[in-house]
């Protein structure tokens, strides 16, 4: 049997109509991206937390008062709040944030390894923390680029208009990311998943 | 003749914002030329990885969400 997704917006449009149980699948299909992407940012996973319910009851407020008119681009839009309230959490704070060592347990937890070894799924937790370490180790604006195009699905032109700079520079920026990120993955003496990582 | 593809280009179109015709151009490109064939195996890889580092945030956070939305119909929060 052949099922087709229900798309973002056929799902705001039943939830427009007190559809709840579609606004409980956009919670879910959404949630780990929202979260992510202020995660990176804030790098405090309780923060993040907070933050990401904000991103989300503002969605609500928005759409159930009728002021939501942006049909079809539900997912870049509600990580654009996301991304705004973090950076207004730092604003506030007056700070950047220093790095937070990974001893958050809560987060980690959730992650899903169902079909996986005790021994492979600590490799594979240890390998996702050090990588969410390394990008938050990033220069600002490679790591500003990656959360923009990877996590919240910016494309590189709108990027580059929301960074001012040219789409060259943007694309610049990436790369110099996956650069950065693949050499200290290399040079840390955490045992990495050859499936995950070549070279 | 094929053309000659940069890192750029390979990063545009593992994000799929290459066009038709790049797309053909640099599947045409990804046959015969072995090094950038690496060089996207690279990338996909590195993309891959970035992937596995997604989390997800406590099931109490989302039930909040969940219950916020529902109790925006309830009368008591009408105003």
């Amino acid at each position: 049997m052949i099922r087709k997704e229900v798309s973002d917006s056929q799902l705001v449009s039943l939830y427009k109509k007190g559809d709840e149980v579609a606004f409980e699948k956009l919670v879910e299909k959404h949630k780990s991206r929202v979260f992510t992407t202020i995660y990176l940012i804030v790098k405090d996973q309780y923060t993040a937390e907070d933050l990401m319910q904000d991103s989300f009851i503002k969605a609500v407020n928005t759409i159930k008062s009728g002021r939501y008119n942006e049909e079809g681009k539900f997912l870049p839009w509600l990580l654009r709040i996301a991304h705004n309230l973090a950076i207004d959490h730092f604003r506030k704070a007056k700070r950047y944030p220093t790095i937070v060592m990974e001893d958050g347990s809560n987060v980690f937890n959730t992650l899903e390894f169902s079909e996986d070894s005790i021994e492979s799924m600590q490799i594979k937790k240890d390998t996702h923390a050090l990588l969410r370490k390394l990008i938050q180790e990033l220069p600002e604006s490679q790591k500003e680029v990656l959360i923009m195009r990877h996590y919240m699905q910016m494309s590189f032109q709108e990027i580059a208009d929301a960074t001012d700079v040219s789409i060259n520079t943007a694309l610049g920026r990436m790369r110099y990311a996956l650069i950065n990120l693949r050499k200290k993955m290399q040079q840390t003496n955490i045992a990495y998943d050859q499936n995950f990582y070549r070279k | 003749m094929t053309k000659t593809f940069t890192e750029n280009d390979l990063l545009r179109y593992a994000y799929g914002e290459t066009s038709e015709t790049e797309n053909v151009e640099i599947e045409n490109a990804l046959v015969c030329d072995q090094g950038l064939q690496e060089a996207y195996s690279d990338l996909s890889n590195a993309l891959s990885l970035l992937d596995n580092g997604m989390v997800q945030p406590g099931e109490a956070s989302v039930q909040n969400i969940i219950e916020y939305s529902r109790s925006f119909n309830l009368p008591s929060v009408l105003k």
